[in-house]
């Protein structure tokens, strides 16, 4: 039987994870992830999942255990924020590039100094390009829908990629909401099991992990690209097959009263339920305003992208994380996705949210009401950081 | 030739092609030119095959930072690479090669002559006479500089001071004497150059490689044959031999195997001539010989 | 102590799990003791190796010199990744996976143990995981050009701490990691020389019996940094272990044994004179670093005697 529970969604992942019968779980301690892992600590300890739990001395010891664990063949999950994953940065390019489908939570947060335990998204974009398939989700029941779909989307063989989950820091982490969980058997049916062609075995010996002269290198690299741009058919697959098992639709690029908007708001993350509340009164007062919430970061989805904003008027960025001294990480990229075409909206970058700075309904209203000013007024600029204080 | 003068050094790791490379370029500069030198970066060890570039101007700036592919001059440091590496590979009509042999131009002119001007020289004899050790970068920077006049032999003193210091003199020495010794055969247009195939490693496409860059052919660095990297091979006599096995015991390529009438016997094809069974033998039935 | 029978190298096996091929340097001590390593080791291992001459000489894309299942990852976290492999096979084995016999070695350089991957080589110990970590110590960063490390001895000189006017080299002693792995309370450690290749394999076999963690030192002359002949790697490490320098034993259970126990010592000066890389050392400088080393010696035959 299905249940409903109330989850902060630190506890929808661990409930995922167990569900999906991990073998290892390797990781070190960091707000706002620990009730994660501790959580999943809790599972083994009380005999709930049988796996071995690591509990190393470092984020990077806990990337590079799981490296070890995915290649021996166990299924193998981590989780970590903020600076843990700037710990781990080296470790995850190569999680990726030797193909090991790792499945890692990452509880957004900021990044020091000032230190700061609280969310944004400058984590994420210091992995943009790390080569791992990125899925962001917006409340505890997606955490724990897209946290078992990625174990089914990484491990798939014409994948095997490593898979990110991204759930803000605090506002997902720690939020206590209703969940729906599955049965265990369902579960089970829905998700294979694992299998790495190369595990490493003493009866089919495999090298991994050479290295690559000039004349390859090139050569490795787009082998690897190939393969995240390609991940997207079986992302869409596995997502269907949740949705026709669960009932429970996800797709890479998701709207919310888009259809007869003029204007579009694009978030990623918790935040995007805030601005649907938002997207909600500006209607009510005849404004032509919908969203866009972009659930897959990697691979960038760019045809659904296009598909989605390509006929809007204007399209409002916002991000949760500062390049310092250069443009909005997601706004440049939204910008760059649409800059072939030969009509296109007009985009305008928000920056935002940053270090666990709420964004209110209110707030979201005025961005928007902002961003139409800009655009009227043929004054895009730059960057413009939200709510900031001047004086 | 051109207004940029580009020249490729074929040696093995350790014998100072690198070092001849840089000490040309810094001479070059001294004399007012524009001058560049730098190596085939890779993770070649000391013996293995290796490359370095220069490129000398009187004037136009150098911009290019790839490396030669079709140098004006070739200079070969160690004799044992003319049968490996296709070392006139992409050399001009009517430039130079300069090797380094004790064979006589004669010789090595029916080996590897082409449309270009060779220069011989026995540097390996000359840096044993005077550098006591089989270190030949500078001698050959002697024959380059008698075979094509890229800078002025006097010009490199002061480099060569600035290196080495207290051995300057005796590398002054050995240069000025491969200046002399060097036999010079001119171009004659229209020689071809040899037809000989040199082994290549197959390039890959993307589509080739295994997920992750897995290699799966366990061991199939066989097929590379680090016995190109000799200058020294071990011979053995059989008189002294007591068939122990202790020379086969202490090879680092693990390359000794013992053959059907119990001697012990290694393998040319990855003997890298470190000479260390040669010193381990219990009866000194090994000795190591030029290559 | 090796002194086996003459023909006592006829015994060792055949089996190359490295192969030939590999890109070592000419006469390279490191290649040489993981020769004898994988020789004892046998077919039945995953080896795990960090960043460094040994990893770069083996693995050029598409080839490997292995003939093992073998992982490169990072060139601090080989002790990580084994200990990742060993849960993952333990909790597959407990679920029911019918997985074939293997022991878990992870094989980092001096660098990799010593310096970067001290932490995470004390956090793979601590947690009491299976596996056996060797370190190849060559005394310094050999793959990227000769840079010390803290393995590097007194004196001697390297490209980051080089010899000069104001310089006599490295100015520190040694690091004690095989006291440092002792401290982990760990079944097995030793130190093992590729210039007794027997006490080396039979060390080997010793560590991976063991239930849990076990670390194996072995003593790996580097030609190339070391500036010496190539044909002198093997006398270089018999002269460290007959003046004392590098002392082979065995800490089994937190218990000293002290394998080879001379009647009397070299003087060290028979060790340092061949290297280039102590060619600068002064009279005095030799007599400080014999000083010291005839009262490491006295403390590990003291340990030994007890
Ligand atoms: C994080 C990181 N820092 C530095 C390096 C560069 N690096 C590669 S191997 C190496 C030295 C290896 O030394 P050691 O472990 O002693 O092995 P050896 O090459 O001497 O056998 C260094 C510094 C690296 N690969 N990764
Ligand atoms: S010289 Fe002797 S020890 Fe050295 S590689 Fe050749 S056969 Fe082996
Ligand atoms: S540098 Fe030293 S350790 Fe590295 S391959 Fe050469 S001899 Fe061996
Ligand atoms: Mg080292």
């Amino acid at each position: 039987m299905e249940r409903r529970v109330a989850f902060e969604s630190s506890f929808a992942i661990a409930e995922a994870v167990k569900m999906a019968d991990i073998d290892v779980c390797a990781a070190y301690p960091i707000t706002p992830q620990t009730h994660i892992v501790e959580r999943v600590a809790q599972l083994v300890a009380n005999g709930e999942l049988d796996a071995n739990y690591i509990p190393v001395e470092s984020e990077h010891s806990a990337l590079s255990a799981c490296l070890g664990s995915s290649a021996a063949g166990g299924r193998t999950f981590t989780a970590t924020a903020g600076q843990g994953l700037e710990l781990m940065h080296e470790v995850v390019y190569v999680a990726s590039g030797m193909r090991l489908p790792i499945v890692m939570s990452v509880c957004n947060r900021a990044l020091s100094v000032p230190l700061s335990i609280w969310g944004d998204h400058s984590d994420v974009m210091s992995v943009r390009d790390t080569g791992w398939i990125q899925i962001f989700a917006e409340n505890a029941q997606q955490a724990f829908d897209l946290t078992l779909c990625a174990f089914h989307i990484a491990e798939d063989p014409a994948v095997l990629l490593p898979t990110m989950i991204h759930i803000d820091g605090f506002h997902l982490s720690h939020v206590i909401e209703p969940v729906l969980l599955p049965e265990q058997e369902k579960v089970t049916r829905f998700l294979p099991k694992y299998h790495h062609p190369f595990a490493l075995d003493v009866n089919n010996p495999a090298a991994m992990g050479d290295f690559a002269l000039p004349d390859l290198y090139t050569e490795a690299k787009v082998a690897h690209d190939m393969a995240l741009r390609n991940s997207i058919k079986v992302i869409l697959q596995v997502w269907q097959k949740f949705g026709e098992e669960f009932g429970r639709e996800y797709s890479p690029v998701e709207t919310y009263g888009a259809e007869d908007a003029d204007i579009l708001l694009l978030t990623m993350g918790s935040f995007s339920e805030v601005a649907m509340e938002a997207i909600d009164r500006l209607k009510r007062a005849g404004e032509k305003v919908g969203l866009v919430r972009l659930r897959l970061w990697r691979p960038f989805p760019f045809e659904q992208f296009r598909q989605t904003v390509g006929r809007a008027k204007l399209l409002i960025v916002l991000d949760r994380a500062l390049s310092v001294g250069g443009p909005g990480p997601v706004c440049s990229e939204v910008q760059a996705a649409l800059y072939h075409l030969k009509e296109r909206p007009q985009v305008i970058g928000f920056i935002g949210g940053l270090g666990g700075r709420d964004i209110s309904v209110e707030g979201f209203q005025n961005m928007i009401h902002r961003g139409m000013d800009k655009a009227s007024q043929g004054k895009p600029g730059e960057i413009e950081v939200f709510d900031v204080r001047e004086k | 030739m051109n207004d940029i003068t580009e020249i490729r050094w074929h040696g093995r790791g350790g014998q100072g092609a690198v070092t001849s490379a840089e000490l040309l370029a810094l001479t070059a500069i001294k004399e007012g030119n524009i001058a560049q030198a730098f190596p085939s970066f890779g993770p070649e060890r000391r013996g293995a095959p290796v490359i370095a570039f220069n490129r000398i101007s009187a004037g136009k700036p150098i911009r290019s930072r790839a490396a030669i592919a079709e140098p004006d001059i070739v200079v070969v440091l160690d004799p044992g690479l003319l049968g490996i590496i296709d070392v006139t590979r992409g050399l001009r009509d009517g430039g130079v090669l300069i090797v380094n042999s004790s064979k006589g131009l004669a010789t090595v002119n029916s080996e590897i002559g082409g449309p270009w001007k060779l220069a011989v020289v026995d540097a390996t004899a000359i840096a044993r006479d005077i550098l006591k050790r089989p270190i030949v970068n500078t001698a050959m920077l002697g024959a380059l500089i008698k075979a094509t006049g890229v800078v002025n032999l006097e010009s490199l003193t002061q480099p060569l001071e600035e290196r080495f210091g207290k051995l300057s003199e005796i590398n002054v020495q050995a240069c000025s004497k491969a200046y002399k010794e060097a036999v010079v055969m001119e171009y004659s247009p229209g020689v071809k150059k040899a037809e000989k195939v040199y082994p290549i490693e197959k390039s890959l496409s993307w589509k080739e490689l295994n997920l992750g860059f897995v290699v799966t052919e366990m061991g199939n660095a066989r097929s590379y044959r680090t016995g190109y990297w000799k200058s020294e091979r071990p011979v053995r006599d059989n008189a002294k031999c007591i068939k122990c096995g202790m020379c086969a015991l202490f090879c680092p390529e693990d390359c000794i195997h013992q053959d059907a009438e119990g001697y012990f016997e290694a393998d040319e094809f990855y003997c890298k001539g470190c000479g260390i069974c040669a010193r381990e033998c219990w009866t000194g039935a090994i000795t190591m010989v030029e290559a | 102590m090796e002194t086996l029978s003459i023909y006592a190298p006829r015994l060792v096996t055949k089996r190359q799990s490295l192969t030939p091929g590999h890109r070592a340097c000419s006469g390279c001590g490191e290649a040489l003791a993981l020769k004898f390593v994988m020789k004892a080791l046998g077919r039945d291992v995953i080896v795990v190796m960090s960043t460094g001459c040994m990893e770069i000489i083996s693995s050029q894309l598409p080839y490997t010199a292995w003939e093992v299942p073998w992982i490169h990852t990072l060139f601090e976290n080989a002790a990580t990744v084994a200990t990742g492999v060993e849960s993952a096979r333990k909790a597959l084995a407990r679920k029911g996976a019918s997985l074939p016999k293997a022991k878990v070695v992870a094989i980092g350089g001096d660098g990799a143990t010593f310096d970067i991957g001290l932490g995470a080589l004390s956090g793979a110990f601590e947690r009491g995981h299976d596996f056996l970590y060797v370190c190849l110590d060559n005394e310094a960063y050999m793959n990227t050009g000769i840079q010390r490390s803290s393995a590097t001895p007194y004196g001697a000189s390297t490209t980051t701490q080089p010899a000069g006017k104001a310089s006599f080299g490295q100015s520190t002693w040694k690091k004690n990691m095989p006291a440092i792995a002792v401290a982990h309370d760990i079944a097995y450690v030793a130190t093992a020389s590729a210039s007794y290749p027997f006490d080396l394999m039979n060390k080997v076999k010793k560590a991976i019996a063991v239930e849990g963690p076990s670390y194996l030192h072995i003593f790996a002359v580097c030609p190339t940094g070391w500036r010496i002949p190539t044909d002198m790697t093997i006398r270089v490490g018999r002269l460290a272990v007959e003046t004392g320098v590098f002392p082979l034993y065995e800490v089994e259970n937190g218990k000293y044994s002290l394998n080879y126990d001379p009647p009397q010592l070299r003087p060290v000066i028979d060790y340092l004179k061949p290297q280039g890389r102590f060619r600068h050392l002064t009279p005095e400088m030799v007599d400080k670093i014999q000083q010291r080393v005839n009262k490491e010696y006295a403390r590990i035959k003291e340990k030994a005697a007890q």
